[in-house]
C-alpha cells in the first residue's frame, strides 16, 4: 500500500490514511476518494523559467511525471543541478528519479516543486552517496494550494560521505516530503533541515528516517516552521541507532511558531536507539512569537506588522543560514521573506 | 574471611526478588477460562446488586469485539486468555470482622512484606512517625483496610471496591467508569467485565486527608490474573495523597495484571497518586515468567484549579503497558507525571503518560526517567495536546533515557499536538550512557563498581525521587539500586 501503488491502479483504497501510524497527521485516504485520471501530457518548452534557472545551465525538468530521471556524477566531478518537478492540471502523475554521485563527487541539487492545479503527484528519489561524496540539497516546494503533492527521497550514505538537506515549503492541500536516510556511520555527516511556512488552509509534513547502522556516524537536524489560519504542519523526525552503532551523535530540533488561533502543529520526534555508546537528544517547542521581543521592537517605533515579520524572519533564519551553497540561499531567503510578510 | 563471606551473601541477597515467595494458602477459584458465566460467577461471588453485573455483561460482550492492540514496542506471545483464572480469593468462612479473623498465614505474607495491618504496628516506634492507612488486596479480594474508623471521623470513605459498591453504590454508579469509559481500551473492557476488587477512596469538600492512603496488590495464585479496579474521587477544595505497591511470586507462567485506576477532583482539589511497581520481573537469563502488567490509568481534572500529580517507580514485571493520563479540563487545572522507569534482563516497559489540555491556562509537567540495562527495552511514549480552547496552555517535557551494557534499548516516542496560537509547549528528551568519567572518579575516591553506578543512578532519577512521599522515596531508593544489580561488569 502507497501512494504510488494507488496511482497506478487508480485505487484509493490503496492511499495511506489517518490509521496508519506513520500517516495519522496526513491523511490521504480521508481527503481523496477517487484517484484522479492520468495526468495529460506537458511540454516542458512551454513552461516559465524555474527559480533556481539563473544558477545553472543544468536543468532537468519533470512535467506531470514525465523527464529525464537520472543524475550521475564521475568520481571526483562536481556539478549543481536544477532539477524541476513541474505539475499543471487536476490528473495524478508519479515520477521516480535516481542519483548517484560517485567517491569524491560534490553534487549540489537544487530541486523545486512548482505546481498549478488540483493535481495529485509523487515523487521518487533515490539518492547514493559514493565514499567521501558529498551532496548539498535544497528542495524548494511551491506546491499549489489544491495540490496533492508526496515527494519520497531514499539516501544511501558510504562511510566518508556527506549529504546536507534544506527542504523550504509552503505547504498544500496536503504535501508530505519524506526523508530516509541509510547512515553507515564511518565518519559520514547528515545535516536534514526544514522550513514551513504555511497560511490559509495549506498543510505540510515533513517526516524523516534516520538508519544509524554502523559506528561514528553524526546528524544534525533542525526543523522550525510558521503556521498561521488554519493551517497545519506536521513533523516527524525518527532517528534510530542500530546494535553496535557506537558513537553515535545524532541531534533533533523541531521548533514551531502558532500565530494564528486555528493554525495546528503536530509532531512525533522519536528515538529508536539499541547501542549505549551514543550522545542522542532531541528538543521540540511549539508556541506564539516572544511577547516581550514584540513589545521590545514596538517600543523602538516598529509597526507591529513589521515587527511580528522581522521577529518571525529571524526565527527561521537560523535554517536558511545553515545552507551551504550561497546563492541559493539568497534565493530560499527572498522567497521565504516573501511568504512571511503578510 | 568474614568479610568477604559477608559480602558474598549480601551480593547473593541482592541479586535475588525478594518477594518471590509463595504462600500457601486455601483459595477458591472460579473455573478456569472467561466467558459470561465466569463473569456472572464474579458478580454472584461479591454480592453484587443487578446493575453491576448488568454493566459487567455489557463489557464482556463490548470486550469479545475488541482486538487485543500491539501498536506498543513490546514483544510477547499472545495471551491465552482462557487459560487463567479470573478470581482466586483466599477461602473464609464469613468475611472477617476483624483483623483477628483473618487467616493468620495471609497476615505473615504481609509480614513478610514489611506492610503494616495492624493499626498498633503502625504507630510503634516513635511518636509522631508518619502513618498512613493500607487497603491489601490479596489476588482477587480485599483481605484487609486499616484506619477505617478514624477517617471516617473526617468524612473520608477508604474502603475495598466490594464494599463500596455494596455500601455508597450512588458514588460508585455516578464516578465508575466516568474515566476510563467501559470499551477505553481492550484491557480496560476486560477489567470492567472481570475486576474482582480495589480500594475506593471518596474525600469530602474541604477535607484534607489526615493520612496516607495505600493500597498493597498482592498476586499469590497460579495461573491466575489480578484485575483490581480503583476510584478515587476528590471533592471541591479536597487533598489526598496514595500510594500504591504490589508484588508477585516467582513462576515460570505468565501472569496478567490489568487494572484501571481512575481518579475524579473537583475544583481546588488535588490528589497525589504514587506507585511502586515491583512485580515479579521473570528471568533475567531465559525471560521466562513474571507479570504482564497492563494498566489504564486515568486522572481527569473536572475541577477549576484541580491538580493531579502521578508519581511512578516502575522497576518490575516483564512486560510494562502504562500510561497514567491527565484530562485538564477545569481552567487553571494542572496535571504532573514523574516517573522512573528501569528495566533489567528481558524486561520490556512501554510507558508515559498523556496531558490533554481541555480547559483555559492548563498546565502540565512530565519528568521522566527511563534505564534500561541487560537485555531488555524501555520505550517512553506520551501525548501532548492541546485543545482550540486550551488558551495558555502550558506543558514542560523532559525525558531522559540511560543506558547501561550493549544489548539493551531505549525509545522516546513523544506526541505533540497544539491545536491553538496561545499554548506553550517545550519538550526535550537526551539518551547517553553512564558517563565514563563519572565511574571513573567516583571508583577513584574508593567506591565498587556497583556502588558508583549505584550513586550515579540515583543521581540521575533525584527530581523523581523527590516527589515522592518520604516513607517510600527510601524503599524506592534501595529498589533502582536492587533493580540494576549485575547490569554492570
Amino acid at each position: 500500500m502507497s501512494v504510488l501503488s494507488a496511482i497506478k491502479t487508480r485505487d484509493a483504497a490503496e492511499l495511506p490514511g489517518k490509521r496508519d501510524e506513520d500517516w495519522r497527521w496526513t491523511d490521504l485516504r480521508g481527503l481523496i476518494r477517487e484517484v484522479p485520471a492520468p495526468s495529460a501530457a506537458l511540454d516542458p518548452a512551454s513552461l516559465p523559467a524555474g527559480p533556481f534557472d539563473a544558477l545553472t545551465s543544468d536543468v532537468l525538468v519533470i512535467a506531470n511525471g514525465v523527464g529525464a530521471a537520472h543524475i550521475g556524477l564521475e568520481p571526483g566531478e562536481t556539478k549543481v543541478v536544477a532539477l524541476r518537478v513541474v505539475a499543471r492540471g487536476s490528473g495524478a502523475h508519479a515520477a521516480r528519479i535516481s542519483v548517484d554521485v560517485a567517491a569524491g563527487g560534490k553534487l549540489t541539487l537544487l530541486e523545486t516543486y512548482e505546481g498549478e492545479g488540483a493535481y495529485l503527484g509523487q515523487t521518487g528519489l533515490r539518492i547514493s552517496l559514493a565514499k567521501d561524496a558529498t551532496v548539498e540539497r535544497i528542495v524548494l516546494a511551491a506546491d499549489d494550494a489544491d495540490g496533492v503533492t508526496v515527494a519520497q527521497a531514499e539516501v544511501a550514505l558510504a562511510p566518508g560521505a556527506a549529504f546536507a538537506q534544506s527542504l523550504i515549503t509552503g505547504g498544500a492541500r496536503r504535501q508530505r516530503l519524506e526523508t530516509l536516510v541509510r547512515h553507515p556511520g564511518g565518519h559520514a555527516n547528515l545535516r536534514l533541515d526544514g522550513v514551513y511556512l504555511l497560511a490559509d488552509k495549506r498543510h505540510a509534513d515533513l517526516t524523516t528516517v534516520v538508519t544509524h547502522a554502523d559506528v561514528d556516524g553524526t546528524t544534525q537536524q533542525l526543523t522550525k516552521g510558521v503556521v498561521r489560519d488554519q493551517a497545519r504542519a506536521v513533523f516527524q523526525g525518527k532517528i534510530i541507532v542500530a546494535e553496535g552503532a557506537d558513537r553515535t551523535d545524532a541531534r533533533m530540533g523541531h521548533h514551531a511558531l502558532i500565530l494564528s488561533d486555528r493554525a495546528e502543529v503536530d509532531a512525533k520526534p522519536e528515538l529508536e536507539i539499541y547501542a549505549d555508546d551514543v550522545s542522542c537528544a532531541h528538543g521540540n517547542t511549539v508556541g506564539a512569537l516572544d511577547e516581550d521581543a514584540l513589545f521590545y521592537a514596538r517600543q523602538r517605533g516598529m509597526p507591529e506588522a513589521d515587527a511580528r515579520a522581522l521577529l518571525t524572519e529571524a526565527f527561521i533564519g537560523e535554517v536558511i543560514d545553515r545552507i551551504d551553497y550561497e546563492p541559493a540561499r539568497e534565493i530560499v531567503r527572498d522567497w521565504a521573506a516573501q511568504r512571511l510578510r503578510v | 574471611m568474614a568479610a568477604v563471606k559477608q559480602t558474598v551473601e549480601h551480593v547473593a541477597s541482592l541479586e535475588k526478588y525478594k518477594h518471590g515467595f509463595v504462600t500457601d494458602i486455601e483459595q477458591d477459584f472460579a473455573p478456569k477460562g472467561l466467558n459470561a458465566d465466569i463473569v456472572r460467577f464474579i458478580s454472584a461471588k461479591k454480592d453484587e446488586p443487578q446493575w453491576m453485573l448488568d454493566w459487567r455483561l455489557d463489557a464482556f460482550e463490548r470486550w469479545l469485539a475488541m482486538d487485543e492492540p500491539d501498536w506498543a514496542k513490546v514483544n510477547f506471545p499472545r495471551i491465552d486468555y482462557q487459560d487463567s483464572y479470573y478470581y482466586a480469593a483466599p477461602k473464609e468462612k464469613v468475611g472477617p470482622k476483624s483483623l483477628d479473623e483473618v487467616d493468620p498465614e495471609i497476615l505473615e505474607v504481609y509480614k513478610k512484606l514489611g506492610i503494616p495491618l495492624r493499626e498498633q504496628e503502625v504507630l510503634a516506634g516513635v511518636e509522631g512517625a508518619p502513618r498512613y492507612a493500607v487497603d491489601a488486596v490479596f489476588d482477587s479480594v480485599s483481605v484487609v483496610t486499616t484506619f477505617k474508623k478514624e477517617l471516617a471521623q473526617v468524612g473520608v470513605i477508604f474502603c475495598s471496591m466490594s464494599e463500596a459498591i455494596r455500601e455508597h453504590p450512588e458514588l460508585v454508579r455516578q464516578y465508575l467508569g466516568s474515566v476510563v469509559p467501559v470499551s477505553d481500551n481492550y484491557f480496560a473492557c476486560l477489567n470492567a467485565a472481570v475486576f474482582s476488587d480495589g480500594s475506593f477512596v471518596y474525600v469530602p469538600p474541604g477535607v484534607r486527608c489526615p493520612m496516607e492512603l495505600s493500597t498493597y496488590f498482592r498476586i499469590n495464585a497460579e495461573y491466575s490474573g489480578q484485575f483490581e479496579r480503583t476510584l478515587i474521587i476528590a471533592d471541591k477544595g479536597s487533598y489526598v495523597s496514595y500510594l500504591e505497591g504490589c508484588t508477585a511470586p516467582m513462576r515460570d507462567e505468565n501472569q496478567l495484571h490489568a487494572a484501571v485506576v481512575e481518579l475524579v477532583t473537583m475544583d481546588d482539589a488535588e490528589i497525589k497518586y504514587s506507585t511502586v511497581q515491583n512485580w515479579y520481573p521473570g528471568d533475567p537469563e531465559t525471560g521466562k515468567g513474571g507479570i504482564y502488567n497492563f494498566v489504564t490509568k486515568r486522572a481527569d481534572c473536572r475541577g477549576d484549579r484541580s491538580k493531579v500529580s502521578w508519581t511512578q517507580v516502575e522497576t518490575g514485571s516483564s512486560i510494562t503497558w502504562k500510561y497514567p493520563s491527565c484530562i485538564l479540563r477545569g481552567n487553571e487545572s494542572s496535571g504532573e507525571f514523574y516517573s522512573i522507569a528501569i528495566t533489567n534482563g528481558r524486561q520490556q516497559a512501554d510507558t508515559g503518560t498523556k496531558m490533554i489540555h481541555l480547559g483555559a491556562n492548563t498546565r502540565s509537567r512530565i519528568i521522566s526517567k527511563g534505564i534500561s540495562a541487560g537485555k531488555s527495552s524501555n520505550t517512553y511514549r506520551g501525548l501532548v495536546s492541546a485543545h482550540p480552547k486550551a488558551k495558555g496552555a502550558r506543558n514542560f517535557t523532559q525525558c531522559d533515557s540511560l543506558l547501561i551494557g550493549k544489548q539493551c534499548a531505549a525509545h522516546t516516542v513523544p506526541y505533540i499536538e497544539a491545536r491553538n496560537g496561545q499554548s506553550k509547549f517545550e519538550h526535550e528528551a537526551t539518551t547517553t550512557r553512564l558517563s565514563e568519567d563519572q565511574l571513573f572518579y567516583a571508583m577513584q575516591r574508593g567506591l565498587s563498581q556497583e556502588e558508583a553506578v549505584q550513586l550515579l543512578v540515583n543521581g540521575f532519577v533525584k527530581d523523581v525521587l523527590q516527589e515522592l512521599p518520604m516513607e517510600f522515596a527510601v524503599e524506592a531508593q534501595k529498589l533502582v539500586a536492587i533493580s540494576l544489580e549485575g547490569s554492570v561488569g
